[in-house]
């Protein structure tokens, strides 16, 4: 059960949260504004009012100790480096996912410690760009990824014992065998950086690599059994 | 008989493709001003111009051989043709004819002849008498031989310079903005003037022992002294006369900061409307061009990835500082409400744009935006942009073709990245196009070499290509498994090894930019090579 404090409940933090997956995620929201916080108890959602400039509140909500995530969600960019600032001091080890408006904001918040920087209006700009300049693949994008259909970009780490350990990439065959089409591999041989799959370099596959498949959800899951089934061939 | 020929030729005029096409081209290079042959014409009669005045000024000391003399012919035939050019371009006679004709026969009277050519002579005469044709016909006058006395009116061949330039029409519009201010000034100076004048003769005439001889003098004195020039030609030596002089150069001095400062405040009147109308005429040259309504954070991003791949878009906000960021990096723009029909029309909603962007940061502005847009041009491609879920489904009915919610997109993208930290970067790298990796689509064209081609023949990761799926509306794939539905097309994702490629279906490839670009030359050509064996 990963821990995450939500801090700011708007529609931005409403809809990550919902793309969470309950069972496996502890969330907890931080919102002061009292009508916003009433709006989040009745949808559900744990919710508590505590004051991100104070040290003890923060760490009274368990950062510091068992909180592995935080979303800075809130309306102002100096409030949420100020609030990355605090939490970055008080845990080295802490995933901080800020938003940011200001493209000057942007590298304060890295300075800060925050570990990804999301800028709604840089991308949903982007996306508009795209939309004109590439409306099918765009709309793919968003049937596929955006999740109104059944695709999904899942990725996959291949555990000690699978079967797939020193295969090579060329090997796989997903589209034939599983219905999927594998976008890319993250061979740790070569560091953790991402390599499209498109036929440049057949990559040799060990335990900890991760390939990024693309593919209706029954067969990424029905794939991923197969990988992580360690030991039964 | 007479009146019978004119309404024949009348409407034989009307429906000569020849005539048309004829005037259509003078049009074209003497008045048209979005034509690029009227700039050539226009240069082409500068050099003519100072060339001309070039050799009146040589002729003064020097005597013209036979070329300059022949030079000077040239000059003038030009000068003629152009003024009767024009005339004729002026006004349509046959147009008029045929009017008062059918006015006649619907009304049963008698057509009267001598009427309508006085009508179709008083508006020829209407051109003759306006400023530049008379400049013209005053540089043509003095070469007729025996008006060579008007030879100092070949001065008037500068004139001329400012009918191909803009900067008089410029300077007569900010005047005559200032109509009121001016008249008003031109009445108070007029008297002022005619007091001192006046007053002058009366001190300083030579009877009285002054330098003044007679009221021009008088008058001359007066306009020098009033505008401050002052020669000291004639200066006064009574009491009387140095009073007089007193009182009018301070007067001149209010009279003449008076003047500058209506020109002054005409200009700045003007200037907006002047760069607005550089803005729409720059417009106007383009074609397919995106109007960006909102030059919030998202306008922006946007503006800056057009300007990437130079495609042409023009700004319209209402924010003042926002409008200031635009001009500060040179993007087209306009200060205005977008939700104006007037506004977007003269940005070109139903001439030269392709797209509306509705990216304010308020929705009810992007819905009144769309509605308006919608309204105007049901054709265009509208995508908005949305802060609130609830305002989605009323931005598809008012008529938006996409919905952008940048905080859901941001979300999604939060989720996904703690959730799936590798497939994020992909997602991001497939979006924002890093590192080179595109997905792209390509269209199969009629009789290239991918028409009804297997997938299983199409080696893919030999032309390092991932092939992620087809988008096609062929109804002969629609029993192929994994169709998703896609507006009116299917996306039929990983297709099987004999799903077989048609003309105009989509294939959807990932891989770098030279690879894709490379099928899709060879897609072309194989086009062309396939036409040309035909």
């Amino acid at each position: 059960m990963k821990k995450i404090v939500v801090f700011g409940y708007n529609s931005l933090s409403y809809e990550a949260i919902s793309r969470l997956d309950k069972h496996s995620h502890d969330i907890l929201i931080i919102e002061t504004d009292l009508a916003l916080k009433k709006l989040a108890e009745d949808r559900g959602f744990k919710t508590a009012a505590i004051d991100f400039r104070s040290d003890s509140d923060l760490k009274s909500i368990g950062i510091g100790r068992d909180v592995e995530i935080i979303f800075c969600f809130l309306p102002e960019d100096p409030t949420n480096v100020f609030l990355t600032l605090s939490a970055r001091a008080i845990d080295q080890q802490l995933n901080i996912i800020a938003i940011v408006g200001t493209q000057q904001s942007a590298e304060k918040l890295i300075a800060a410690g925050a570990n990804k920087i999301i800028d709604p209006y840089q991308i949903c700009g982007q996306k508009i760009h795209e939309l004109i300049k590439k409306p099918d693949i765009t709309s793919i994008i968003d049937h596929t990824v955006f999740g109104r259909d059944d695709l999904h970009i899942a990725e996959i780490i291949i555990p000690e014992g699978s079967y797939l350990e020193n295969t090579y990439s060329s090997e796989l065959s997903l589209s034939e065998q599983h219905n999927l089409v594998l976008i890319g591999i993250v061979d740790k041989e070569l560091g953790d950086d991402l390599h499209f799959s498109i036929g440049e370099k057949d990559h040799k596959l060990d335990a900890g690599d991760i390939i990024v498949v693309l593919g209706p959800s029954r067969e990424i899951k029905a794939f991923k059994q197969e990988v992580t089934n360690v030991r039964s061939n | 008989m007479f009146a019978k020929a004119l309404v024949y030729f009348a409407y034989l005029l009307k429906t000569s493709v020849y005539y048309q096409q004829g005037k259509r081209f003078f049009y074209n290079l003497l008045e048209n001003p979005q034509s690029k042959m009227k700039s050539y014409f226009d240069i082409f009669m500068i050099c003519l111009v100072m060339l001309s005045v070039f050799f009146l000024v040589y002729s003064v000391e020097h005597k013209l051989n036979n070329a300059g003399e022949f030079f000077e012919q040239c000059v003038v035939t030009v000068f003629i043709t152009e003024y009767l050019l024009r005339a004729w371009l002026y006004s349509d006679s046959h147009r008029i004819i045929i009017k008062e004709y059918e006015k006649a026969e619907y009304l049963n009277t008698s057509f009267k002849v001598f009427k309508t050519l006085k009508m179709v002579l008083a508006k020829k005469l209407k051109y003759m008498l306006s400023l530049f044709a008379i400049i013209d016909l005053l540089a043509i006058l003095p070469s007729y031989r025996p008006l060579r006395i008007l030879r100092i009116l070949l001065i008037f061949r500068l004139f001329k310079l400012f009918r191909y330039s803009n900067s008089i029409k410029v300077f007569a519009d900010v005047l005559s903005s200032k109509r009121f201010e001016l008249i008003t000034l031109a009445i108070f100076m007029g008297f002022l003037v005619f007091i001192s004048t006046i007053a002058i003769y009366l001190f300083e005439n030579n009877s009285s022992g002054g330098n003044v001889r007679h009221l021009y003098d008088a008058f001359y004195w007066s306009i020098v002294t009033i505008s401050t020039v002052g020669y000291g030609d004639i200066t006064p030596l009574t009491f009387g006369g140095r009073l007089v002089t007193v009182a009018l150069i301070l007067t001149g001095l209010g009279v003449l900061s008076f003047f500058t400062s209506i020109i002054v405040s005409a200009f700045n009147d003007k200037m907006y409307t002047l760069r607005e109308n550089r803005t729409y005429a720059e417009l106007s040259k383009l074609n397919s061009y995106i109007i960006i309504c909102g030059f919030g954070r998202v306008g922006q991003e946007i503006a800056r990835q057009f300007e990437k791949d130079q495609q042409a878009f023009i700004i319209i906000d209402n924010d003042e500082n926002s409008i200031y960021l635009a001009k500060e990096k040179h993007y087209l723009c306009i200060e205005d409400d977008a939700s104006k029909n007037a506004v977007l029309i003269s940005a070109g909603i139903n001439s030269g744009a392709s797209a509306v962007l509705c990216t304010t940061g308020n929705d009810v502005s992007n819905v009144y935006i769309t509605l308006t847009s919608r309204f105007l041009n049901p054709d265009i491609t509208i995508i908005a942009r949305s802060n609130r879920d609830d305002n989605v489904r009323k931005l598809y009915q008012a008529g938006a073709n996409n919905v952008i919610q940048p905080f859901q997109i941001a979300g999604l993208l939060a989720a996904e990245y703690i959730g799936q930290p590798v497939a994020f970067e992909a997602i991001l790298g497939i979006l924002q196009g890093e590192k080179k990796i595109l997905m792209e689509t390509l269209v199969i064209s009629a009789h290239s070499f991918l028409e009804k081609q297997q997938i299983a023949d199409i080696n893919f990761s030999n032309r390092k290509l991932t092939l992620v799926g087809v988008i096609s509306a062929n109804k002969t794939h629609q029993k192929r498994r994994n169709r998703y539905k896609v507006k009116d097309q299917h996306f039929y994702f990983n297709p099987e090894n004999h799903f077989e490629l048609q003309a105009e279906d989509m294939i959807v490839v990932l891989g770098r930019k030279d690879s894709i670009e490379h099928l899709q030359d060879q897609i072309e050509k194989s086009k062309l090579s396939s036409r040309k064996r035909r």
